[in-house]
This record gives C-alpha cells, structure tokens and sequence, in this order.
C-alpha cells in the first residue's frame, strides 16, 4: 500500500542507514557514501523538535484585565467576533457572531479588533524567552513555534523536565499551548494543532503517529479540503496512500513536498531567530504611581530580565538606561554606567539603588523603561577555591572598579579622579587629571629633577603681597630657604612662564613654593605647600 | 553593680591594656615608631591628625608609611581577586602634585583623588573605599566630624582591613573621638612637634622635633 509512497530516490539513498542495526551503531561499521545532496540534509543528524501551537494568540496577546473580552474581525465588511474567553463564552457569546448579536448578550463584553502587529510582537517576545531552552529557536507562521531540543535535554534533566518548565514559563506568561514533539518541524506542528500531546523521539514511530491526523491540522485551503473530502480521504494517512503523481498534479507539488517534509523524507531548513542584541523592555503600570519603593521594584523586575537576556547571550553591558514616564511631564531619564561589562541585576540594582536616591521625580510615574547600552561579550572570572583566600578576608570584596563605580554613582563623573604625570616642565602642566576607569598606566619619569617638589599644589597660583621686595603670607614676612630654581620654558604655545622658584617657610613654619615672574611685573606667587 | 560586671562595659576603654597586638605600620621615623604600640601606624583602624594649618608637615609625616603600602602591596605576593594597596584621597584641600607624589615613591596608577560635594558625600564615600577592602589607606579631610562619624569609620576601616586617616582643625581636640591612634602636630622655631593625645594600647607622649623644616 505505501510502496507507492516510498518512491523518492532520495529516500532509497538513506533507507539503508536508517534501518536493522546499522542505525543503533552508525559508526561500528562505515555506511556507504550517501550522496552528497543527501548527507547535509537535517534528518542526517538527529533532531527533535517542539512544537508550541498558540491557538489563542489574538486573544491573549491584547488580553489586558480579567473581565469578558473578545477579539473580533472584519470579514466582508462586518465584525465579527473571532475568539472569546471563558467568561464571554460562558455568556453565550459565540464564535462568528456579529459585534452586535455579542454585545446583546453580554453589554459587558470588552471587544478589541485583532491586532497581527501586536500578535507578531508577543510572538518574538515569546520566541526571546524560549531562547533559554533551546539555541534554535524559530517562528513558522503566525501561531507557532518551534524548538530545536536535542541539544538541550542533557542540560535540563530530560525531556519530561524541559516540557514542564516551557509549560510552566508559558502559562505563567498567561498562554494556552498545545505541544508536541516530533523528528520533523511540521510533523511536530501538526501534531500540535491536531491538539495531540504526543512525544515521538524516534523517526520510525513518526509515520504511523502522522497518519491518524485530521486533515485539519494542516491549514491548507478550503478547495482542497472539499475536493479531499469528495474522494473521501479524511486523515494524512489516507493522503498518503493516493499515488504520488496524481496527487502532485491535483493538489500541486508544493502539498507533496510538506507531505515529504514532515515525513522526514526531505530536509525541513528553518529560520532560526535571533533576538535584536540590545535589550529593551517596558513596564506600563495601569495607574500612576509615585511610590519610590515600589518603582525600585519594578526597576528590580526588569532588571532581571535584562539579566536573562543578557545570560542566554553570554553577553554584558556596562551602560544601562531608565526612563520613567509621566503623564504630563517629559521623561526622566537616568543612565548607569559600569566598568566592566556586567548582567548581574544585583550589581546593577546595587547602582540604581545609589542613584535613585538622589532622583528627582517631578511626578507620578505611569510606565518605566530599560534599555541596554551595547552590549559585550562577558569576561568571566575565575573563581577562586576556598583555601587560596587568607582566612580572615574571606567577606565580599568590591574590586576597585566597582568601588569607582559606585562613588561615580553617588556622586558624579567629574568627582572621582586619578591623577598622572606630564613630562613637562611647567609645574602647572606637570600633572593631568584622569578619569579613573579608563585604561591607563602611570607615567614614570625618571629621577632627573631631583629638586624637591611641593605635595600640595594650588588650582591657581595665587598673588602674595610684597613688602620692600619681601613676599609676604598672611602679613609675615617669608623665609627664603632653597632657590632660585629658575623655569623658564613653553615658548610655544600661549602659556610660556619665565619663574624663579623658592622653596620659602612663614612665620607659623609652613613650607611654601613661591616664584617670582621674571616678566612684566616682577610679583610674587604662591604655588604650592610643601605639606 | 560589681566591679567585673562595670568592667564588661563596653564604653570603658583601659588604658593599661594591650590587647592590640598588631605589629604596625612602620612610619619611617624610629622617634615615632617607640612611641607607637606595635611599633608603627595602626593600619585597620582609624588615625586622627590635628594640625594647626594645612601644609605644617602632615603629608610629610605620612609619606613614608604610605609609600611602603603603595609598594608593598603592589607585588602579587598572594593571590588576591582584589587589588589592594590603593589609596585613596578624599576631599584634599588642595591638588595632590603627582610630581612630589611620585618623588615620594607613591605608585600614582593606584590613587583615586574623590571630591564629593559636601560633608555627608564625604563620609559616604570614604565608608565605601575603606569598607570595599580595596584601599590600603583613605585619606579624608572632613569639615566636621561628629563622635558617631568617627566610630563609623573605625568601624569600616576593621571591616575593610584599610587604614582611615582623618585630617581635622587642631580645635577639634577636645571632641570625642573613636580614632585609635591622635595626633597634634605643632609647628615650632625648631621643626614640627608631634603630640601623641590618645593611643590605643600606648601613651600619651610629645615628640619634638620629629622632623626639621629648615634644612
């Protein structure tokens, strides 16, 4: 009956391999050379696929409150309703009805017009979220999606394991799924719309799975099913008992090669999607909210997810940035920036703790939003065993980035700094500030000025009154004591200096660095203290 | 109330013993270091210096000490995740001169200059550097510091093992403090007097002319 069926060559070629026990031990004995068309196809390497079918996308998608709600559509110039929940259809509302035979019924009913850009949102949400499970994640059609699973059963504890927790994460998000799992991506699709809750890991058991399906499962136009439905052919089964020649010419080649597909006869490439690499999430509250405590929470929440996206990725950031939106005003923006690339939300909550602090709320905040800097390849660190730390420092240590980081936090850019050496010999110039963070390395002069220099240094040299040719500080004479030390240099820019510099002690024993300007007028300076 | 009982007090502090038996940071001047208990600076706690004016010779009394820890730790000698041996300087009156600093022996690429606004900022931010364990030495020079602020700090200078060195106005010696080590220098004809006001562990005692300021 299905010699019929089996008649594509390239399933003679890989017949062999997969029967007797050359399939249990493939590599025992080598198989002959398949060709090569037939060697890169998906169904060379074991594969299982799970199917997330989402018959209530439209309707869930734009659910917002808990009250009868329903989805309705325009089919030839009416709206009808297209999908219901619990509580409408338990008031009689039906499937198909017009907006106003529904809201007869149920004055109540919540109608929203189906939204495909919002359903397509939800869907890569989704499709984002499940990239946890799975490095192959894709998006066949507008209710349904796929997973490539056989890598991840080792890491999740087994199938069982890794089913539950999508159908927990997926009806904790509010989502009714029919699953299912199968060798072949459309067989595991259809198998979810025919609402089966079927397993088949192995590729022999696919084709007596598939052929008890309905029709139905397939989604194909209704032309075809009548003209199927007329030859009294009900199930897959049945279709795949008709000739294959006969049945290409009538319902066209491209029915065949689904067919074919989800058999596992012919390779089945998908997509595989990839979430955008910056993240970018939003918290909309229902009502606004001026309490500080709960908006940390909030900021909390997000945080975390922004970590999840950042972990399934193996990625980090080192600039996050919070908007919180009001009503009437514009946004308050807030921007956290971090030394080295992180995800850990504590970390960052630990930033945003210190910041938020000092924020300035003008009012009552309606919605919140996160959005990640570019994001980096994280740099893991290796943990250290227990007996490499000394015994009593074994609390938790902040490197001194972090520490940098959280002064920066609380207190502004431009406060924390390093300081580095200039070679130059204008003492102004001598010295540049340094922004902590950034990559650098001390400059080490040489010790040719052995002379010694001033460990306090003024902003600004400041003009010291002069008695008969003495300079004086704080109405005291000064004592000169070393000097001159004659600089004279900088002809090249705007600032040159021609000085002669004292190391000189006041009255209250002081060590002070003084010069006299050798131009102009011949004043005093003070420039530094000797500390 | 019995004696032992009064004695469990902890706002009792006796001056006879010495519990503190951690050797020192060596200052670099042997005058000081007899007069110290362990023979040196009390690193992990908190040091308070009186001076009269700003430049009378403080930096320079500390210099030495700060130079060893700059370069001490420095060397990978065990392996730490944390960096030690940073020092940090916070709300200096003036610009620390890198010139005069590296002349000093201090690694410049292990200092972080912190100028917070106001006193509160100030207190803030030398907790975080002396409690992140990071900082061999945080330098602070507070326009006030109240009885409760200093145990602050010698609290997180313990927790952090790092070194506070608190810089105030000589008029503040008559306030209580938690600091385990005060000091008052003075500037006389000769050199700079060091009054040792409360040492844990020690005595009081002067030190004149621990250094010259005349060459």
């Amino acid at each position: 009956m299905s010699r019929a069926w089996k008649s594509p060559v390239a399933v003679r070629d890989t017949a062999p391999t997969l029967t007797g026990k050359q399939q249990a031990l493939p590599f025992a004995e080598p198989a002959p050379p398949p060709p090569a068309a037939v060697s890169v196809t998906p169904t060379s390497v074991r594969r299982l696929w799970f199917c997330i079918y989402l018959p209530n996308l439209p309707l869930e998608a734009c659910r917002t409150s808990d009250e009868a709600f329903a989805i309705v559509e325009e089919q030839h110039g009416i709206y009808r309703i297209l999908q219901t929940d619990s509580l409408a259809a338990a008031a009689g509302v039906m499937v198909g009805q017009s907006t106003n035979a529904a809201l007869a019924l149920l004055p109540a009913l919540t109608l929203t017009e189906r939204s495909p850009v919002r359903e397509q949102q939800v869907l890569e949400q989704l499709a984002t979220w499940l990239e946890r499970f799975s490095s192959f994640v894709s998006i066949a059609g507008k209710n349904v999606l796929l997973l490539e699973i056989a890598g991840s059963l080792r890491l999740f504890g087994g199938l069982p394991q890794l089913r539950q927790a999508i159908a927990k994460g997926l009806e904790g998000q509010g989502f009714s799924a029919a699953m299912a799992i199968a060798p072949t991506p459309l067989g595991a699709t259809w198998l979810a719309r025919a609402g089966r809750r079927s397993c088949i890991r192995a590729e022999e058991n696919l084709s007596a799975a598939l052929r008890s399906l309905p029709l139905s499962c397939l989604h194909w136009p209704q032309g075809q099913y009548e003209a199927l439905a007329g030859m009294g052919i009900a199930t897959i089964g049945d279709c795949l008992r008709l000739p294959r020649e006969g049945f290409a010419r009538r319902f066209g080649a491209e029915r065949l090669l689904e067919l074919d597909r989800a058999l596992g006869h012919l390779p089945d490439p998908r997509d595989s999607w990839r979430a955008p690499e910056r993240f970018c999430a939003d918290f909309e509250m229902s009502e606004e909210q001026s309490d500080r405590e709960l908006l940390l929470n909030i900021c909390y929440e997000l945080l975390l997810s922004h970590e999840q996206f950042l972990l399934a990725r193996q990625l980090g950031t080192q600039r996050l940035c919070l908007s919180f939106f009001h009503l009437k005003s514009t946004a308050t923006e807030l921007t956290l920036g971090s030394a080295l690339a992180d995800r850990s939300a504590l970390r960052w909550f630990d930033l945003l703790k210190i910041r938020f602090e000092t924020l300035r709320l003008p009012e009552a905040v309606i919605a919140v939003r996160l959005r990640s800097g570019l994001s980096q390849p994280l740099q893991a660190e290796t943990a250290r065993l227990g007996f490499n730390a000394k015994g009593g420092r074994q609390r938790r240590r902040y490197s001194i980035a972090q520490l940098a980081e959280r002064l920066i936090a609380r207190i502004g850019d431009q406060s924390v700094n390093a300081v580095n050496m200039v070679a130059e010999h204008r003492p102004e110039y001598a010295f540049s500030v340094q922004h902590p963070l950034s990559d650098w390395s001390a400059n080490t002069l040489d010790g040719r000025k052995r002379v010694e220099r001033p460990l306090w240094m003024l902003p600004e040299p400041a003009l010291l009154p002069v008695d008969r040719g003495y300079p004086l500080h704080k109405g005291c004479r000064l004592t000169l004591l070393d000097g001159p030390e004659r600089l004279e240099t900088g002809w090249w820019d705007d600032n040159s200096i021609s000085r002669d510099y004292y190391m000189a002690v006041n009255a209250a024993g002081i060590r002070l660095w003084v010069f006299r300007n050798r131009r102009r007028t011949p004043d005093w300076y003070l420039h530094g203290i000797f500390g | 109330m019995s004696l032992t009982k009064l004695l469990e007090n902890p706002r009792i502090w006796r001056g006879g013993s010495r519990l503190d038996t951690r050797t020192g940071l060596a200052s670099g001047f042997a005058e000081l270091d007899r007069c110290l208990p362990g023979g040196g600076w009390p690193t992990e706690a908190l040091t308070e210096i009186l001076v009269g004016h700003y430049g009378i010779g403080e930096l320079r009394l500390l210099m030495p000490a700060l130079a060893r820890l700059s370069a001490e730790e420095a060397a990978p000698h065990y392996s730490e995740q944390a960096e030690p041996g940073w020092i940090a300087w916070v709300s200096p009156p003036f610009q620390p001169y890198a010139p005069a600093l590296q002349q000093c022996g201090i690694d410049l690429s292990r200092m972080l200059v912190v100028r917070p606004k106001d006193d509160s900022e100030l207190l803030w931010s030398a907790e975080q550097a002396l409690s992140s364990g990071t900082c061999a030495a945080v330098l602070l020079w507070p326009e006030t510091l109240d009885d409760q602020a200093s145990r602050r700090l010698q609290l997180a200078a313990e927790k952090g093992h790092s070194w506070a060195i608190v810089f105030r106005p000589f008029s503040a010696r008559h306030e209580p403090s938690a600091a385990a080590l005060r000091l008052a220098l003075e500037s006389t004809e000769q050199g700079t007097r060091v009054h040792i006001l409360k040492s844990r562990g020690g005595r009081p005692t002067v030190l004149n002319n621990l250094f010259r300021n005349k060459p």
